[in-house]
């Protein structure tokens, strides 16, 4: 006989006791781990939508221009020592050691052409890409599918007499279709003409994008190999946009990586996106903290509240252990043993418990269905947390037990 | 030099709410020797069981001192003290305070939980106590499966497992029919009988005579 052979007796002769306060502490760990699976699932899903909606790196030629503007007024800059960006450029994004977090690369050449006697901003965009960071966009039309197709974005479109206001009850006047292609009838314009000369060159109309509020309001878009020889830039371009996968958010490291691979560029974050993801996963963070955080405080007190009332029901006992020789430090060791079973089972009762809910509860939170896995790492996680909450919550009564009077306990009935 | 000395020990109960200041001893001195067999008798609320858990090192007096082989036991700090009642002290409870979880032989090894000693051995020594008090056969019972004059024993066995010198029992018949009480008695003479020193708190007249010396007390003081 042990020390611990008195724990485990006395955690098989009070099994409904034990399994009740393995019960509340798998209870106040389980919704922990859910919170936290469901978190950081939900959370890299809205990271990884958020990377997606739009570009939160932007790439553009190195150069030692000075802004000159003055109260609102622009001036145009001086620049000077301009490092043009190619087009092997864009393609060189994809070398650095962080790749696998770039999820779109977008190159763009921009430049002025004249329109119907007007100065229009033309853009040179590979649409697939374009398209896909500009999730935003609502195209009354069809995705360009050759060099003479453009899309043109509504002030731009206004302005070139391209479309009528129309009333909701008017159908549309075109049918396109397309990846950005929404429900006609949503649109309060309609295209009169489809055709298009741009820089004395005839371009059909593919698409008009619905008002953004953004630049893109004044912009034509034409395919980037079309526009560069459009403008007689071949293999050139003025930015690329990338949209990197921000996953525990090595943005300063990605901008680093993308620098040093074009070294003739200036690479910078959008701060601003930046920012806004990682307020929304901090945010989400600290309601799952806070959760649990909560739970697992009810659940402290349960076991504090049992213990001290297990410990009066054993004031006798722990008496006469006591009365026959038993040192503080014995009883001490004898109750702890009890708290750590107690709480190692609740803890890897509630790592499963809290995994397999959140696997089943995911699909209600998140449109990514993912695969059940055990994370061990959470699993000891869980066990030590059971075992500090089962100590920390019964300290307390386990030293009030040691500190008990032997003679009074005796005589406790 | 006596082998258990009580000297001018007096407890007082501070007044503790609605409850008065209690004076239970006053100036108690009593010596016993070795295997000597002494019993302690008086009325109800004289402090006889005060003394004993004074004398069993569980129950600090608010004057006085106890020396027992010459171990002065409240100059000891407290866990010292835990480490004297295993080793110099067994204690006989009237109620004998058994485990009802463990059986007769866990009971009895109880003492030897914290103790620096193999599992066989603690086995034999408890199966060797429980064949001092008559309980051979009866290692695997739970206490209540045990008769009340059994439970009495086993609690005797727990007791004396470490083979302590000195023996303290509370009133260990008190609760039992008299044939059963005498066969607790006789368990206490053949220990006695080997040298092991017995001071017993009895209200029972027959028992005390089996007792080398009786000493009263009334309301707090030696008679």
């Amino acid at each position: 006989m042990r020390i611990s052979t008195l724990a485990f007796a006395n955690l098989r002769r009070r099994k409904g006791k034990a399994v009740f306060l393995i019960i509340g502490i798998a209870i106040g760990i389980g919704t922990g781990v859910a919170l936290l699976s469901l978190s950081t699932s939900i959370k890299e899903e809205i990271g990884s939508q958020l990377d997606r909606f739009g570009a939160n790196i932007v790439v553009v030629p190195q150069s030692n221009s000075l802004s000159l503007d003055y109260g609102g007024l622009s001036v145009s800059s001086v620049s000077f020592d301009v490092k043009q960006l190619r087009t092997e450029d864009a393609a060189s994004v994809l070398q650095i050691p962080y790749a696998n977090r770039i999820s779109n690369i977008s190159p763009k050449l921009l430049g002025a052409v004249r329109v119907e006697g007007r100065e229009v901003l033309l853009a040179g965009v590979d649409f697939d890409s374009e398209l896909v960071l500009k999730r935003w966009w609502q195209v009354a039309g069809k995705k360009p599918e050759n060099d003479q197709q453009v899309l043109v974005g509504y002030e731009a479109a206004r302005a070139l007499s391209l479309i009528e206001p129309t009333s909701s009850t008017q159908p549309p006047h075109v049918s396109h279709g397309g990846s950005h292609q929404h429900d006609e009838n949503q649109f309060q314009f309609k295209i009169v003409r489809n055709h298009l000369t741009i820089a004395d060159q005839d371009h059909e109309i593919a698409g008009v994008i619905s008002q953004t509020g953004g630049p893109e309001d004044q912009m034509i878009f034409g395919s980037l190999g079309h526009v560069q020889r459009l403008l007689n830039k071949p293999g050139q371009l003025s930015l690329i946009e990338v949209s990197a996968l921000c996953k525990d958010c090595p943005i300063g490291d990605i901008v680093s990586q993308i620098s040093e691979q074009i070294p003739h560029a200036k690479v910078s974050a959008i701060q601003q996106s930046v920012r806004a993801r990682s307020e929304t996963v901090g945010r989400l963070t600290r309601f799952s903290a806070a959760v649990s955080a909560v739970v697992l405080v009810i659940g402290a007190l349960m076991i504090f509240t049992t213990m001290t009332g297990s410990v009066i029901e054993r004031t006798k006992e722990i008496g006469v252990l006591r009365a026959i020789g038993f040192r503080r430090a014995h009883i001490i060791k004898g109750l702890l043993i009890e708290v750590s079973v107690i709480g190692l089972l609740g803890g890897l009762l509630g790592w499963g418990v809290g995994l397999l809910a959140s696997w089943m509860a995911l699909p209600y939170f998140s449109e990514t269905r993912i695969p059940f896995e055990l994370k061990p790492v959470l699993g000891i996680v869980a066990m030590a947390a059971g075992l500090i909450i089962g100590s920390i919550s019964s300290f307390y009564p386990i030293v009030r037990a040691s500190r008990l009077d032997p003679s009074e306990a005796v005589r406790y009935v | 030099m006596p082998f258990l000395k009580i000297e001018k020990v007096t407890k007082v109960y501070e007044a503790n709410g609605a409850s008065p200041v209690v004076r239970v001893l006053s100036d108690v001195d009593v010596e016993i020797e070795e295997a000597e067999f002494v019993c302690l008798m008086g009325p109800s609320g004289s402090g006889k069981s005060t003394l004993l858990t004074i004398v069993g090192a569980m129950n600090h007096p608010t004057e006085g001192r106890v020396l027992v082989d010459d171990i002065d036991i409240y100059s000891l700090s407290d866990e010292r003290r835990a480490d004297f009642r295993r080793e110099y002290l067994g204690f006989v409870f009237q109620q004998h305070h058994l485990m009802p979880y463990l059986n007769a032989l866990e009971n009895a090894m109880l003492p030897l939980a914290t103790a620096e000693m193999n599992t066989r051995e603690k086995r034999d020594r408890a199966a060797n106590a429980l064949a001092r008090v008559g309980l051979n056969g009866k290692a695997l019972r739970l206490p209540n499966q045990l008769s009340g004059g059994e439970q009495g024993r086993l609690a005797i066995a727990r007791a004396i497992i470490n083979e302590p010198p000195l023996i303290l029992a509370d009133e260990p018949t008190g609760s039992l029919d008299t044939k059963t009480g005498a066969e607790i008695m006789e368990v206490f003479l053949n220990l006695n009988a080997q040298g092991q020193t017995v001071f017993m708190v009895t209200h029972n007249a027959e028992n005390s005579a089996l007792a080398h010396r009786i000493i009263n007390i009334v309301d707090g003081r030696i008679g």
